[in-house]
């Protein structure tokens, strides 16, 4: 085991190296815009916009650019300063991940207390009309995008524009304090992105959640347990779940690991600061050190959670040896 | 499907229409909201004092440091929490006001020494606290000539100082034509007569004072620092901590603005009504964010405009929370003048009498948003009234139908060589537009224009950013048409408007404004001419001629001298900043 985590470790650091470069080279070698210009504002003066180039180390060649990047983040985990505004990214990182951290955990717990009973009852009452409208809401919520749901959740359930006032609503998230120094203000502003949010992954979680008991409930062990006597409640949650569940834990930690990256989309539409809008007006600056941070931060939670999910499998199913 | 995704289903085709609607039919009323549609004198609302609002932005300011700062947003937090020399009041935003300033400056006869006095008792926030001297002023000027504090417009502006550099310093350095001969005293040498010029941009951030004593320490960094450090000098200052970090600004979240407790309100022409407010920014659906302030309380419009939908709904049913301010500037259509086929002067010609501008204006909102433009100076602006008012002179026939003539664009499509009266060249010209509404609708709409008369166009859509630093802001991209183009006042003289724009030598290899890259040298000629003219009724008629010139040139299709539509709670007194076009935070109060 601890070979095969060791191994994992430095696989995920030559992953990021390979993303760090990728991501690089898309945003300085090819990039959409001149962060230079837009640094420099209209009719600048040719003179300045090479000051600015000076200033921002873009005279350099982008392999020099790229040595000093990486130096600079080994060394001192500095992820340089945002080409806009002189900030540094890691500070606007760190400052912006508690609201990502808590719109994430959030989530995922309201789309595992929705998903997996429903994924179970669809299961177990198969081919019933509960279990069809089941599967069909859950087929709606993975087709219809989070940017639409979380528009038309705004517009039928905020407190400020929505035809049924119940919820908070865009921009309510306070901009001080988070989840532990600020409770109630941070939860009633998150609920309904979380709502939002999980709606998709609940759906998809129930949809995955009953095919797999399905199968197991088809299994001879299970048939065995029910002529051994025992009760259709153990049957199914002791005997079944335990085992339809694994894969769950595979996609859960990866649902995890992109969502901490930022979930963009749910973060613009309720303007919720966290790392997801932080890449969202990074990008449409093209200001590519907080683009690059933001890319191996959600990078970073991805590769992590796969492993932790690899780790946690060895325990959850004893047949799987590292 | 269930009968709850049904409904979603239906709300949102119901909001797709809605807004087809609109942007097809526009409207045909003409807006008499609370505020102004113009500039010149207007009523500004007293309110009592107390209370506070919240600002809803898209994004954030470009820089809390005046001598970086040159975004309308920024403008709008920044001059109600700062002081320049001089600005306008909201009374009337065609004339400068003393704000720093004591007076009107001194302006010498050969119109190349400017001299200023500065009112004695103006005090800066906390930490700084003292009052502010000429030396601050001076001291503001010399460091945005610096690499540490990069300043577009410095050079272009005030480069006729006597000793201002033409390359950004290295760090901070004193330039010899800015004395101050006593605390109270500010002179500025020129090397050209072009005070009427310096004085018209004294009203931008470049003259909001800097304590060089504090500062210094910021700007001996490159870049500067004094970003995340600034002392205020207005009613208003962002939170800080006893170091002078301000706190209160979180880049990219929000920005916490308190009352300056060192602002004397004698000094000052702004009332400062309200006790706080706060800008939150990343309101990026400009439709919520103006649903939130028509709908809500205590919230005014940030950066960004209510989008068509929304500002018909404003229109009919929130009229007393709609406002207008005129954008100073005009939108219109670029020609590259210097490549095929717009190098001849008749096929933009026929061009521009071919084309619908009142469908171009459409897609902006219709005659709502403000009246369809002929040439380059807009309502209200000086040399407007001189150029020939709303109208189209005469002698651009060209310009006298808003719906287009097919037939008179068919007469110079002949006289330019095409016999059919249609252009009949096969190469697609390199045309770019933004891939944002509304100007994505414009380029459209202008894009079945060129159509008809026979243009090919190879049609690019790219982000806004990608628009200006790559392609119609770099000459060397070859682009022929940039369709949704606009160019806006720095200050109130045709000198902002017409120089960045049609004069050949203002071409610059990279963030280019002179987007047709007209070169003419009867225009360059009489643009020298305005810029030695001394203020008042000559320099306005000089710029007037300047516009007629680029007007008989063709360089554009000009559709529209747009009112930016700013929207404010019920429980909002608002008052606008014609100059920043969003809502004076420094006048606003609570009813």
């Amino acid at each position: 085991m601890l070979a095969f985590v060791i191994r994992r470790i430095l696989w995920m650091i030559v992953l990021l190296i390979i993303i760090s470069f990728v991501t690089f080279m898309i945003f300085s070698v090819l990039p959409s815009a001149d962060p230079v210009l837009l640094r420099a504002g209209r009719n600048a003066s040719p003179e300045l916009v090479k000051s600015i180039t000076k200033t921002l180390g873009l005279d350099k060649p982008w392999y020099v650019q790229y040595g000093k990047y990486m130096q600079n983040l080994v060394l001192h985990f500095d992820f340089g300063y945002s080409y806009q505004n002189n900030i540094s990214v890691r500070a606007q990182i760190m400052d912006r991940m508690p609201a990502t951290a808590t719109l994430a955990f959030g989530a995922m717990i309201i789309w595992l207390l929705i998903g997996i009973p429903i994924g179970i009852f669809s299961a177990v009452r198969r081919g019933t009309w509960a279990d069809k409208s089941a599967m069909g809401t859950a087929l709606v919520f993975i087709s219809a995008p989070v940017y639409w749901l979380g528009l038309v959740s705004l517009y039928l359930f905020s407190k400020d524009i929505g035809v049924w006032p119940i919820f908070d609503g865009a921009g309510t998230y306070p901009t001080s304090g988070n989840i532990f120094t600020n409770p109630v203000a941070v939860i009633q502003s998150l609920i309904l992105p979380w709502l939002v949010l999980a709606a998709s992954f609940a759906a998809i979680y129930a949809r995955f959640l009953r095919g797999n008991l399905t199968e197991v409930l088809g299994e001879d062990y299970i048939r065995t347990a029910r002529s051994k006597g025992l009760g259709e409640r153990r049957v199914i949650y002791k005997h079944g779940v335990r085992s339809a569940i694994t894969p769950i834990v595979t996609i859960l930690g990866l649902d995890l690991g992109i969502l901490l990256g930022g979930a963009i989309l749910t973060e613009t539409v309720f303007n919720i600061p966290g790392i997801g809008r932080l890449a969202f007006d990074s990008i449409q600056k093209s200001d590519l050190p907080t683009v690059q941070g933001t890319v191996l931060i959600g990078a970073f939670f991805i590769i992590f959670l796969n492993l932790v999910v690899d780790i946690v499998y060895a325990f959850l199913d004893p047949r799987v040896r590292y | 499907m269930s009968r709850r995704s049904l409904r979603y289903a239906l709300v949102a085709c119901m909001m797709v229409a809605l807004s087809l609607a609109v942007a097809a039919c526009g409207s045909s009323n003409s807006s008499s909201t609370s505020g102004s549609s113009g500039g010149g004198s207007k009523t500004v609302p007293t309110g009592k004092k107390g209370g506070s609002v919240t600002v809803l932005s898209a994004g954030d300011v470009d820089y809390m440091d005046p001598g970086q700062m040159y975004y309308t947003f920024g403008y709008q937090v920044g001059y109600s929490v700062q002081r320049s020399l001089y600005f306008f009041s909201p009374k009337d935003s065609t004339k400068e006001i003393p704000d720093i300033a004591a007076a009107a400056p001194q302006i010498s006869g050969d119109f190349k020494t400017i001299t200023i006095k500065i009112k004695p008792n103006i005090k800066y926030s906390p930490p700084v606290n003292r009052a502010v001297t000429s030396a601050d002023v001076k001291y503001a000027i010399e460091r945005a000539f610096s690499a540490n504090v990069p300043n577009a417009y410095a050079v272009g502006y005030f480069g006729d100082i006597v000793g201002a550099p033409k390359t950004p310093t290295n760090g901070v350095k004193q330039i010899s034509g800015i004395t101050t001969p006593d605390p109270q005293t500010l002179v500025i040498k020129l090397s050209k007569p072009s005070a009427g010029t310096v004085y018209a941009a004294m009203v931008m951030p470049i003259t909001m004072p800097v304590p060089k004593e504090y500062a210094s320490r910021f700007d001996a960094k490159n870049p500067s620092t004094y970003n995340q450090n600034v002392v205020f000098t207005g009613p208003y200052m962002v939170k800080n901590n006893s170091g002078g970090q301000l706190t209160g600004w979180k880049p990219g979240k929000s920005i916490s603005v308190i009352r300056n407790p060192n602002w004397d309100a004698s000094t000052d022409f702004r009332p400062a009504y309200l006790d706080s407010w706060e800008v939150q920014e990343g309101n990026n659906d400009a439709a919520v964010a103006s649903k939130r302030i028509l709908q809500g309380q205590s919230l005014v419009q940030g950066d960004g405009a209510p989008p068509a939908q929304v500002l018909q709904q404003a229109v009919n049913s929130y009229k007393s929370q709609l406002s207008f301010s005129p954008s100073g500037g005009t939108r219109y259509i670029a020609l590259n003048t210097k490549l095929p086929p717009f190098n001849n002067i008749n096929v933009r010609k026929a061009v521009i009498a071919s084309f619908d501008r009142n469908a171009l204006r459409l897609t902006r909102g219709g005659a709502i948003v403000g009246p369809i433009a002929w040439g380059y100076l807009p309502p209200n602006f000086p040399g407007f009234k001189e150029s020939g008012g709303l109208k189209a002179p005469s002698q651009f026939d060209y310009l006298q139908s808003d719906t287009g003539n097919a037939q008179l664009a068919a007469s110079y499509m002949k006289k330019a060589g095409y016999p059919s009266g249609k252009y009949t060249g096969s190469e697609k010209l390199l045309t770019i537009a933004t891939n944002a509404d509304p100007g994505k609708k414009t380029a459209e709409v202008a894009q079945a224009q060129f159509e008809k008369l026979g243009f090919k166009l190879n049609f690019r859509e790219v982000p806004q950013d990608t628009l200006y630093t790559k392609f119609c802001g770099v000459p060397k991209s070859d682009y022929i048409v940039c369709p949704n183009v606009g160019f806006f006042k720095d200050f109130v003289d045709g000198s902002s408007l017409l120089v960045p724009t049609f004069y050949g030598p203002s071409i610059i290899p990279a963030n280019n404004t002179n987007w047709p890259l007209l070169n003419d040298p009867k225009v360059n000629q009489l643009v020298q001419t305005a810029q030695g003219t001394p203020p008042g009724p000559k320099r306005d008629q000089a710029w007037a001629n300047v516009n007629l010139a680029v007007t008989a040139d063709a360089p554009a299709v000009p559709f529209v001298w747009d009112n930016q539509p700013i929207v404010v709670s019920k429980n909002v007194n608002d008052v606008n900043d014609d100059y920043s076009n969003g809502p004076f935070m420094a006048f606003l109060s609570l009813k």
